[in-house]
């Protein structure tokens, strides 16, 4: 049963995902649309986006850790 | 053996051997290792430099030099141009360590002691080059910067900062290495190969890339223009 319950709760954690799915999602999605209007800002707008994708993904990073130690440690 | 079993024995950093009873992790020997390529690297690309007349090799290896150069020159700006071989020694070590895994080693960055003394170094570095370049003083006042009240988070960011970063950097590679041995497990050949592409090349170097690129951030808002 325990075990079960440990299975539910790493699963749940790793929900956050899909915040970081939709957040990277809209800032590529957006970045896409800035370089199509302007090209010459190409390299501003990537060294942006990785930015904002690195920050976003990080939630992920965090479900997953804590998946992890759900599994692990519990 | 099932999928779990394997998966805690891949997971646990072994110690290799113990010298006067401290014990060396894995993470350590192949740090070594990674450290033996690059000294080697250097030391064979770096032969018979010469000013006029140069070979492929050393055109090679200015052009590398100069872009990387470029790169961190464009990120940090002038005033920050002394941090640069700093920050251009952790991206090789870390895209050597990350792509350790192509090699048969695991990548030193699986262990979280390892990233976390990464991103000590990151954010002593950060703090050190903010007193440097606003004396004490001005590093103190930087604190209340925009405005007296966010302070409090001014500080919190002293340690959100290298948590995560350390994570950011763990929780990437050690998902990767997960995902990688999942895969191994389910079909041994030819698509593992195919994923290693994207889970240790492409996410390797660009996790590399970020940790540099935010520590840089961080620089150039610690170095940043006084008022």
């Amino acid at each position: 049963m325990t075990g079960t319950l440990i299975a539910i709760g790493a699963g749940l954690a790793t929900l956050c995902c899909l915040g970081a799915g939709i957040g990277i999602g809209i800032a590529t999605g957006h970045a896409a649309e800035a370089i199509a209007r302007q090209p010459e800002a190409a390299g501003k707008i990537n060294s942006t986006l990785i930015l904002g994708c690195a920050l976003a993904e990080a939630t992920a990073i965090y479900g997953f850790v804590i998946a992890l130690l759900i599994l692990f440690v519990l | 053996m099932n999928l779990a079993d394997s998966l805690r024995e891949e997971l646990a950093t072994k110690t290799v051997f113990s010298v006067f009873g401290i014990p060396v992790d894995e993470s350590t020997v192949v740090t070594w290792v990674v450290m033996a390529v690059i000294v080697l690297l250097c030391f064979v690309l770096t032969r018979n430099l010469k000013v006029e007349h140069i070979g492929k090799r050393q055109a090679a290896v200015e052009l590398a030099v100069t872009k990387l150069d470029d790169l961190f020159r464009g990120l940090l700006g002038e005033k920050g141009k002394d941090y640069i071989p700093y920050l251009i020694t952790v991206l090789l070590y870390l895209a050597f360590a990350n792509i350790s895994n192509v090699f048969g080693f695991k990548p030193p960055t699986k262990s979280m002691n390892v990233t976390v003394s990464l991103a000590l170094m990151s954010i002593l570095l950060v703090q050190a080059a903010g007193i440097r370049a606003k004396g004490v003083v001005g590093w103190l006042r930087s604190f209340t910067k925009p405005m007296a009240i966010v302070t409090p988070f001014n500080i919190l960011d002293l340690f959100t900062r290298p948590l995560s970063l350390c994570m950011r950097l763990f929780g990437n590679i050690l998902g990767s290495f997960v995902i990688m041995k999942i895969l191994e497990f389910v079909v041994p050949v030819v698509i593992p190969a195919a994923f290693s592409l994207y889970f240790d090349f492409f996410d390797g170097l660009l996790q590399a890339y970020v940790f540099v690129f935010l520590t840089s951030m961080y620089i150039k808002e610690a170095i940043g223009a006084e008022e």
